[in-house]
């Protein structure tokens, strides 16, 4: 792994209810378009981009998932090897906010308590058709402390802050868990906190 | 010219000075010199102008000549333009008259046909012969409307118009006709009839009507076949031998079936209602398999109570009830499951085939657009039929059995673990193993690349977890120290373990029964992490192995299936390097707490024996070894002990430890001593003695480990101080030296002999 040209990778899973925009979101972020009436995903599908944060290289894995109930197992054998998970709901669809605190329950079920969770309220460009208010979902977000932020696939709006602020956010952590894991007694951690700190590859 | 002529005048009467008079004239007298220079050159040229002129005049006759002939040409060539151009537009023309004359002959024709197409279609209607009447139909169809319509308009004929829509009510009596025929046939079951209407039905241009009433006729048979199979899978006893794999057999049999009435009907289908079809007749059989494999589902789950078993495990796992079900239960099913979602997807994969195959052969002129469309089509038909759905959802269900199972069975191992003497290993890593290549391999035999990716993530997950846990606890509770100050930390390691067991919520009642049990528990959990390690490497192999035959035999969607499932291998090869690290924590930990406090005295006893000695001592040592052979010895038995109980390869990292421990005991042990030029020598033999021995327990070089301990035996063994000066700098040679200039002098100063002063004025 070392050998490739990277300094860090790190995988982002996209979870929330099915149609809420999360392939637009990922296809937007990885190839720059919007696609036009793709069928539904079917388990899960990973795209690979490489964006660089202040001169150092940054492979972000993306992982897809289909939001289906039968895909469920699929998705969740995916929670623990992720470092960032994006949960995504659509503003104009009060039944996908209201599935939040369900997919919660996943994430504590199955993800790596190291995880970076962020909130994603997708189709602002819907903004006529909005039914949960920006407001209602920066509280919520507030109490799960996750962070919170709306984006358009279509319009391509804050697609890019998303990734590249989650990115940032993963290699400010992981430099922390570098500096103490170096300090760390001979025989060091529990399974998770290495197995976090090896999804980065340091070259 | 003019201007000097002009000017001269002009100023003449104004000059009044005798010198510009002077210089005027002068000036006068330098131009008339020159003109008559330039008149002079004139009349030179005179002779051969005037021989120009002559040759001129006597061109001018001929050039009259040329002219004439000049204008008769151009007449020439417009005149032929003129004749070209008119039998240009004659031919247009003709050409025109021609194509009016076809069109004619073509209308002629056409109403000839359909004359002939209306007497045709009464007849042959009287006759039932309605191939007959078909194909008068379709010839009617194929004519061009806009003839009809100017047959119509030319009003000389209003026979035709009569006939016209005598032929078109034929046309509708005849399709009201096959329909019924072909229904009545259906009821019958008549299979040749069948095959007789519907071949008239693209006759017709009833392409879709005529392929939905066909596969009609298919899907009942179809379905009574598959209610004859369920039937008969319901019969079957439990003592059958294939009874736990029924339901997988009766899906089996159904997709088997529709496989070959594809097979069978695709040619009719190609034949008569041309390639591009076979998609609109599968997509009405898909329907019937649908109904019919959901049947099967439904029973299956009912009778196995799949349902209820899923529901259990999934309570287990979310630890909301302690209602258990045992793994063995659950194992019959999920092979029956997996083998199912097998079938179906190889049954998906035949459809595929077909029907990619058929559009290639009527898309090859198509569009991109018209091929991107079909592929569409063919995409949606197969990912969201129910056959699909039902699948997807028995594996959703699957995964999280299997997942269950693979724990529960790799905690029953770690459970029963058990080892037996002679052996390094115990029996839950192979136990373990077993259970985690039974299920990822269980789940690749479903054909489900997800499904697979998902079981390779759990595994993974029980490896670095779970299993990683149970040894890394083990590890934890250290080798048991034997010494006197090592009792202190058996004491340490004693809490150590009862915060260990603490935390895991239980009590090992097994204890730590004797030291000897803990120390072959230490060390045969090393080897067994060692062996996982490379379980890892070697399980990971084996699945990119079958992953090639599994896609060599074009399943899953290629690049993408292939990049997750190297992803997801990548992650579980992770947890090799992770035992890995845990071997190399739990050497480091033997050493220091088993080795170190055992060796350390007796390489500091070293301190007891004088190395300030003279020839007769020497002599004695020499006869009477005091501290090299004794210290081998010791060495030689504490070591025996790890050889027996540890793998080769551990072995071996571990006496790399023990010769670097030794070196820098040895080395901080010789800092503290001081030496005359015997002891030097003394100390020099004894090193190498040791390291003789050394070499022969590792395969590790240890030159390098003992490289300073060697210089510094160089350094105790000199004549004079400035002795060094031969080794050092420019003279080192060979040699790379791995002390300091300080260091030089603090060996040197070992030396009682050497003068300090001596040893400062050194220039090192
Ligand atoms: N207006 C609008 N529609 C979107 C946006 N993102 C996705 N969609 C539409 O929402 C539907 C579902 O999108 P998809 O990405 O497949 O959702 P997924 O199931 O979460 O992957 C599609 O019809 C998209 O075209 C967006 O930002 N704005
Ligand atoms: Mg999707």
């Amino acid at each position: 792994m070392s050998m490739e040209d990277y300094d860090y990778l790190f995988k982002i899973v996209l979870i929330g209810n099915a149609g809420v925009g999360k392939t637009c979101l990922v296809r937007r972020f990885t190839q720059g378009l919007f696609p036009p009436g793709q069928g539904a995903t079917i388990g899960v599908d990973f795209m690979i981009k490489t964006v660089e944060i202040k001169g150092e290289k940054v492979k972000l894995q993306i992982w897809d998932t289909a939001g289906q109930e039968r895909f469920r197992s699929i998705t969740q054998s995916y929670y623990r090897s992720a470092n960032a998970l994006i949960l995504t709901y659509d503003i104009t669809c009060e039944e996908s906010f209201r599935c939040l605190p369900e997919w919660l329950r996943e994430i504590e079920q199955y993800a790596s308590n190291k995880v970076v969770t962020v909130l994603v309220g997708n189709k602002i460009d819907l903004a006529e058709k909005r039914e949960v208010s920006r407001q209602k979902a920066e509280e919520f977000a507030e109490t799960q402390s996750m962070h919170y932020l709306e984006t358009s696939a279509k319009e391509s709006d804050n697609v890019e802050k998303l990734f590249l602020d989650l990115a940032c956010e993963l290699i400010s952590e992981a430099k922390q868990n570098m500096l103490l894991n170096n300090v760390a007694s001979p025989l060091p951690g529990e399974g998770k906190t290495i197995s976090y700190l090896n999804c980065c590859s340091f070259n | 010219m003019a201007e000097r002529a002009l000017r001269i005048p002009e100023r003449i009467e104004e000059i009044t000075e005798p010198e510009e008079l002077e210089r005027l004239y002068q000036q006068l007298c330098e131009e008339e010199r020159t003109v008559e220079a330039e008149l002079e050159s004139f009349v030179n040229q005179k002779g051969s102008i005037a021989a120009k002129m002559i040759a001129l005049q006597r061109m001018g006759p001929n050039l009259q000549l040329i002219e004439g002939d000049a204008s008769q040409l151009s007449g020439m060539i417009k005149f032929t333009c003129n004749l070209a151009e008119n039998v240009s537009s004659k031919v247009r023309q003709l050409d025109l008259a021609k194509n009016r004359i076809y069109q004619a002959i073509q209308r002629a024709d056409d109403i000839l046909d359909l004359k002939f197409c209306m007497d045709g279609v009464q007849t042959a209607l009287r006759n039932e012969d309605y191939e007959q009447a078909a194909a008068h139909v379709h010839r009617y169809l194929s004519l061009d409307q806009s003839v009809i319509e100017l047959s119509r308009q030319g009003g000389e004929d209003s026979m035709l118009d009569t006939n016209l829509s005598l032929l078109q009510e034929a046309e509708q009596h005849l399709k009201v006709i096959v329909a019924e025929k072909l229904d009545q046939a259906i009821k019958e079951g008549d299979l040749p009839q069948v095959e007789r209407f519907f071949k008239i039905f693209p006759l017709l241009g009833l392409h879709e009507e005529g392929l939905g009433r066909f596969s009609q006729y298919l899907c009942t048979q179809l379905a009574s076949k598959a209610a004859q199979n369920l039937q008969l899978a319901m019969g079957v006893e439990l003592s059958e031998a294939r009874a736990a794999l029924v339901f997988a057999d009766t899906l089996t049999l159904l997709f088997e079936g529709i496989a070959r009435v594809v097979e069978t009907h695709q040619p009719i289908v190609e034949t008569y209602y041309g390639p591009g079809r076979l998609y609109t007749l599968i997509k009405h059989l898909q329907v019937e398999c649908d109904r019919q494999a959901e049947k099967v589902v439904d029973k299956f789950i009912e009778r196995r109570t799949y349902h209820r078993k899923f529901q259990v495990v999934q309570n287990n796992m979310m630890r909301n009830s302690s209602e258990r079900i045992e793994p063995r239960e659950l194992d019959p099913i999920l092979t029956e499951v997996t083998l199912m979602n097998a079938r179906a997807e190889l049954y998906l994969r035949f459809l595929r085939r077909r029907i990619t195959s058929d559009f290639e052969v009527a898309d090859s002129a198509a569009p991109e657009g018209i091929t991107q469309e079909h592929q569409k089509s063919l995409e949606k038909l197969l990912n969201d039929c129910l056959l699909s759905r039902n699948m997807q959802e028995l594996i959703g269900y699957y995964i999280t059995m299997e997942e269950y199972f693979m724990k529960e069975t790799v905690n029953k191992a770690v459970a029963m673990d058990t080892y037996e003497k002679g052996q390094l290993t115990s029996s839950m890593v192979d136990d373990c193993f077993y259970i985690v290549k039974k299920c990822i391999g269980r789940a690749l035999s479903s054909s489900s690349i997800d499904c697979l990716c998902a079981m390779i993530n759990h595994a993974t997950s029980v490896l670095e977890s779970d299993f990683r846990e149970v040894l890394f606890n083990k590890l934890r509770q250290g080798f048991p120290a034997t010494t006197l100050q090592d009792i202190q930390r058996g004491v340490s390691s004693a809490v150590s373990l009862m915060q260990s067991s603490l935390q895991q919520g239980k009590f090992d009642t097994k204890g730590i029964e004797s030291s000897e049990e803990a120390k072959t528990s230490f060390l045969v959990t090393l080897n067994n992490v060692e062996v996982c390690s490379e379980n890892i490497m070697t399980l990971k192999r084996t699945l990119e192995n079958d992953c090639a035959k599994l896609f060599s035999q074009g399943s899953g969607k290629g690049d993408q299936a292939r990049a997750k499932i190297d992803s997801c291998l990548s992650d579980l090869v992770a947890v090799s390097s992770k035992f890995k690290d845990l071997l190399q924590e739990g050497l480091t930990e033997l050493n220091t707490t088993a080795i170190k406090p055992q060796v350390k005295p007796w390489i500091t006893s070293l301190l007891s024996i004088s190395h300030n000695i003279e020839e007769e001592e020497f002599n004695e040592y020499e006869a009477n070894d005091p501290w090299v052979q004794q210290f081998i010895v010791s060495l030689e038995q504490l070591t025996t002990e790890f050889k027996a109980g540890l793998s080769s390869v551990i072995y071996d990292n571990l006496t790399s430890l023990i010769t670097s421990l030794i070196a820098t005991e040895l080395e901080k042990t010789v800092f503290k001593s001081i030496f005359s030029r015997l002891g030097g020598l003394q100390f020099d033999k004894e090193l190498r003695s040791l390291i003789a021995y050394l070499t022969t327990i590792t395969t590790w070089t240890i030159r390098d480990k003992f490289a300073r301990l060697t210089q510094m035996a160089t350094i105790l063994n000199l004549e004079r101080v400035t002795e060094i000066l031969d080794y050092w700098g420019p003279n080192s040679g060979p040699l790379t030296w791995r002390l300091t200039p300080a260091e030089v002098r603090q060996v040197l100063a070992l030396r009682i002999d050497f003068r300090s002063e001596d040893i400062k004025r050194l220039r090192l």
